[in-house]
């Protein structure tokens, strides 16, 4: 009590916060709400919209869970503030605890006093035929074919030995909680200055700007407390959007579809746009083909392929590849729908009257069959040729031409008309993000990964020997201890003591 | 295909080394207890040839991929990891007890993909699953898993060998009222619609929770209730897996089209009918019975030559050390993937949010051991939580919540 009314008020609160603050049952106890609230958060779904929520709830649940926050759980103040304590809970156990462990790391290895050996828990006595120098060395032999590290004293009664090994392991734990802390640190950098966005773009255009999901946290603060403008602007006074600094242009968009049996089916099996970056004056400064999983990364911003889809009523360009038949370069001749192109090296006039976006030529009857497919999507494009003598409107055939056909299509004439692409009808989905966050995140799952493997697999194990003569005979007393995984170092111990007995 | 052969086969094997480790348990024959290790080793064996096999079909198709990418191989391999790890912890430990109790979830994980007639073609992948981070993801995953299985093995057995005794009957009939209550609760929420069917099992959960949370708590002091609990997951896990067989059966005659999601239980405790549902639940009920009755004939058994209490516990906490660090590397390479495909490391999707739940599971009790009190019993239980937890990351989060993971397909 005498000591406490010296201390002053604040001492004695702020010693309570830290104790309640350092105690493992907390942590159990917060892991433990944290579990039950995340469960919650998968039974309800997050993020719908109102009209999807009172479809599955009645008016009064919705209006209950909206208060309570349940529709974005996640991000509500108060999950936030249990992980606010969470982590105040890890910092502090740590600080706690980290100088002794560190202190018991670094500890130099001393010789141990004969009474203390009595105290440990693994001892053995082993007596050799040979004098004491010899077994000196064979102790140290035996402990450094275990990768002890060994100190030798002198002493009045004989030689001490001390060793020791996995120090290190007593820091696994602290990684761990450290690289928890990392990825937390991590993910509140990417929430202040970093944000998420889309953008979709139209084969052969160019956006400045990324429509944002969130807006940076950090912009937001500043421009709230009127410090900074934030560079946010409004489109329809509602999507937010950011400039990017730079543009980018959708060069060209391809899907390749899963063949069954000579059939595209519906099912992508890889797609991928062409991108170019061009700087604030319009040059351009690099091109890249960019798949799922395969991102494209300029100035700390990364564009992800996240979807594609045909723009409604669009008409694109057709590009047709003309060929020798007997061999030769193929020449890329581009038409609209409804339109005309004259090709000079055939003297032809191409016509396309038509594209259909999904047919498939029957193998046995050689017919052509359409498909209905989802928003249009291109998945086998048709499209319907009529071929001109020179510029004249004389008609020599008809013929329809495919992305993918089972059969050469029957071109009368000395050339073939090959189908290229349906250029123009199609836009990439683009998710964009920006997260100078994540190589924090990065290295705390770096060290989540070592962290618990040190702790887990390693201990810090110490091994003592002194070597006595007796009657002409050296008797070396080992003893050990280990601060855990005892049943694997008591082998560890038996064989070294089996090593020195050997010789 | 040749490879799924080799697996009937290797689910045969499983069979017979499941029923060899009880007989050996039962019988205490040394030769028994040996040919089942023999069958065990064989059907690893033939099941690797089978896994590489279907590797190597998959690039014969022209799809070439890592055969981890749905529900039906990941199954497989769960078990083949389960085996895998039995497999050195017998060797390690030299005993075969746990062989008794773990070969059944490997077998019943095998049989479930029989009954539930999952999909077993080679299909091909969507451009986002095409990553090697896929093939990392899912084998450290189910690696960690497969751990965590043995270990809730191992922490039954803990559970049974610490009971003294059953406890009074009376509270045996408590739960048997409960679950008479719960069941015509259920059934007519049921009827009510789909959601009101996911309000049921959510309260379920709650309530299932919040007995957990009075164990894990009171631990040794009652151990009447931890008996309930024992009984409680082994009624739980083989009632599921017949009621999923018979959906399975059931859903044969079904239009195409209808998802085996959907209609969960409708066969049997959710059935239209009232006799077959009726009949269902006393079919439960009959088992919890008989489970709660005979399990303790079990524990006699498994006292004479089990490892001492001691041991368990260190092999359980020894599996629960290799399976975290698993499972902490599957949640990582996961998120690192996501983030090379999306740009997000963490959407909180159902699928990763449960994955983290089982995480906390495993960390509260890695933590627990360091809380005054808290011993063998209380382990054991959180063990056994923290492996429904894994199963329902797996099974239950497609099967009962929506989310955009690859292994939603169940036709
Ligand atoms: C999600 C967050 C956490 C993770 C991943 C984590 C991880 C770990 C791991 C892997 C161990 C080693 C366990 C063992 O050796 O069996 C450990 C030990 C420990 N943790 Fe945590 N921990 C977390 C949060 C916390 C918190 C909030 C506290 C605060 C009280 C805490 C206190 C401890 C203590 C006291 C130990 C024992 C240290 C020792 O062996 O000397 N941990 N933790």
């Amino acid at each position: 009590m005498e000591t406490k009314n010296q201390q002053g008020i604040v001492e004695v609160v702020s010693e309570k916060i830290w104790k309640f603050f350092s105690s493992v049952k907390l942590a159990v106890i917060l892991l433990i709400i944290l579990a039950i609230v995340s469960v919650i958060g998968t039974v309800i779904q997050q993020n719908q919209s109102p009209e999807e929520y009172l479809q599955e709830y009645t008016q009064g649940t919705v209006d209950l869970f909206e208060t309570l926050g349940f529709f974005d759980l996640y991000h509500t103040w108060w999950f936030v503030l249990l992980l606010l304590l969470f982590t105040a809970n890890l910092t502090v156990c740590t600080l706690e605890r980290f100088p002794y462990a560190w202190k018991a790391m670094r500890a130099p290895l001393k010789p141990i006093e004969e009474d203390a050996v009595k105290a440990l828990p693994f001892r053995k006595d082993v007596t050799l035929k040979t004098g004491v120098e010899q077994a000196e060395s064979l102790v140290l032999a035996a402990l450094g074919g275990k990768r002890y590290r060994t100190l030798v004293s002198k002493e009045s009664g004989g030689t001490g030995i001390a060793s020791q090994k996995g120090a290190f392991s007593r820091m696994g734990v602290y990684i761990t909680h450290v690289s928890i802390l990392l990825i937390f640190t991590g993910a509140l950098i990417g929430a202040f200055f970093g944000y998420k966005g889309f953008l979709n773009i139209p084969e052969g255009e160019a956006s400045a700007v990324v429509y944002l999901r969130n807006e940076p946290l950090w912009d937001k603060i500043m421009s709230g407390l009127g410090i900074s403008k934030s560079p946010v602007s409004y489109v329809e006074g509602r999507v937010p959007a950011l400039p990017l600094g730079f543009y980018v242009a959708l060069q060209d968009f391809e899907v390749d579809y899963y063949v069954n049996q000579g059939r595209p089916t519906g099912m992508p099996s890889e797609y991928w746009s062409i991108l170019s970056v061009y700087d604030q004056n319009r040059q351009k400064v690099l091109d890249k083909r960019i798949r799922v999983n395969d991102p494209l990364t300029h100035h700390g911003i990364t564009f992800y392929q996240s979807s594609y889809g045909t723009i409604p009523n669009a008409t694109g360009t057709v590009k047709l590849g003309i060929r020798p038949k007997t061999g030769g370069a193929t020449e890329t001749v581009e038409a609209k729908p409804g339109a005309s192109v004259y090709v000079p090296s055939i003297d032809r006039t191409i016509r396309v009257t038509g594209v259909m976006p999904y047919g498939m030529r029957d193998p046995m009857s050689g017919r052509i069959n359409f498909y209905q497919s989802r928003n249009d999507e291109l998945i086998n494009p048709v499209v319907d040729l009529e071929v001109f003598k020179g510029k004249s409107t004389q008609l020599l055939y008809r013929t329809q031409v495919m992305k993918i056909d089972s059969q050469e299509p029957n071109m009368p004439e000395n050339y073939t008309i090959g189908y290229q692409d349906y250029w123009g009808v199609r836009y990439t989905g683009l998710q964009v993000t920006k997260d100078p966050g994540v190589w924090v995140v990065y290295l705390g799952f770096i060290l989540l990964c070592v962290g618990p493997v040190i702790a887990f697999f390693g201990s810090h194990r110490k091994v003592w020997a002194r070597i006595q003569e007796k009657n002409g005979q050296a008797v070396v007393l080992l003893a050990g201890s280990s601060n855990r995984n005892r049943i694997a170092f008591e082998r560890e111990f038996a064989r070294i003591a089996e090593d020195i007995a050997k010789k | 295909m040749e490879s799924s052969l080799l697996f009937s086969i290797a689910t045969v094997a499983y069979l017979l080394a499941m029923v060899m480790y009880i007989s050996y348990v039962a019988f205490r024959k040394e030769g028994i207890g040996k040919a089942a290790s023999f069958i065990t080793y064989a059907g690893l064996l033939i099941q690797t040839a089978a896994l590489v096999m279907r590797w190597v079909e998959s690039y014969q198709m022209g799809i070439g991929r890592v055969p981890l990418s749905n529900l039906y191989e990941s199954l497989v391999f769960f078990t083949w990891s389960t085996v895998l790890i039995y497999v050195v912890v017998e060797w390690k430990y030299k005993t075969r007890i746990f062989g008794a109790f773990v070969m059944p979830v490997a077998f019943l994980a095998l049989a479930f993909i029989n009954v539930a007639g999952i999909s077993n073609d080679i299909t091909p992948l969507v451009p986002a699953l095409k990553s090697n981070w896929l093939f990392y993801h899912v084998l450290i995953s189910f690696l960690g898993y497969a751990a965590f299985g043995v270990a809730f093995a191992i922490s039954m057995i803990f559970l049974l060998i610490d009971m003294d005794e059953r406890g009074p009957v009376r509270d045996l009939w408590y739960a048997l009222v409960a679950i008479v209550v719960i069941a015509p609760i259920g059934y007519a929420m049921a009827a009510q619609g789909e959601h009101m069917k996911q309000a049921f099992w959510m309260g379920l959960g709650v309530v299932i929770l919040a007995w957990f949370i009075y164990l894990v708590t009171r631990g040794a002091k009652n151990k009447p209730m931890v008996y309930l609990f024992w009984s409680f997951c082994v009624t739980l896990a083989i009632s599921m897996l017949v009621a999923m067989g018979i959906d399975f059966l059931n859903m044969k005659g079904m239009p195409a089209g209808e998802s085996f999601k959907k209609h969960l239980f409708e066969a049997t405790f959710l059935n239209q009918s009232l006799p077959i549902a009726l009949v269902s639940w006393a079919a439960v009920i009959g088992l919890f019975y008989a489970v709660w009755a005979k399990g303790i004939a079990l524990k006699k058994v498994l006292t004479q030559y089990a490892p001492s209490q001691d041991i368990l516990d260190d092999v359980t906490y020894r599996m629960i050390a290799i399976g975290w660090p698993l499972l902490t590397g599957g949640i990582i390479t996961g998120a690192v993937w996501a983030n090379s495909a999306w740009g997000t490391y963490w959407s909180w999707d159902p699928k990763e949010t449960w994955s983290l739940i089982t995480w906390f599971v495993y960390a509260i009790y890695l933590h627990a051991r360091y809380v005054r009190g808290w011993k063998g019993t209380q382990m054991a239980v959180i063990s056994a939580v923290g492996f429904l937890a894994v199963i329902f990351t797996y099974l239950g989060v497609n099967l009962v919540l929506s989310g955009l993971h690859s292994y939603g397909g169940m036709n």
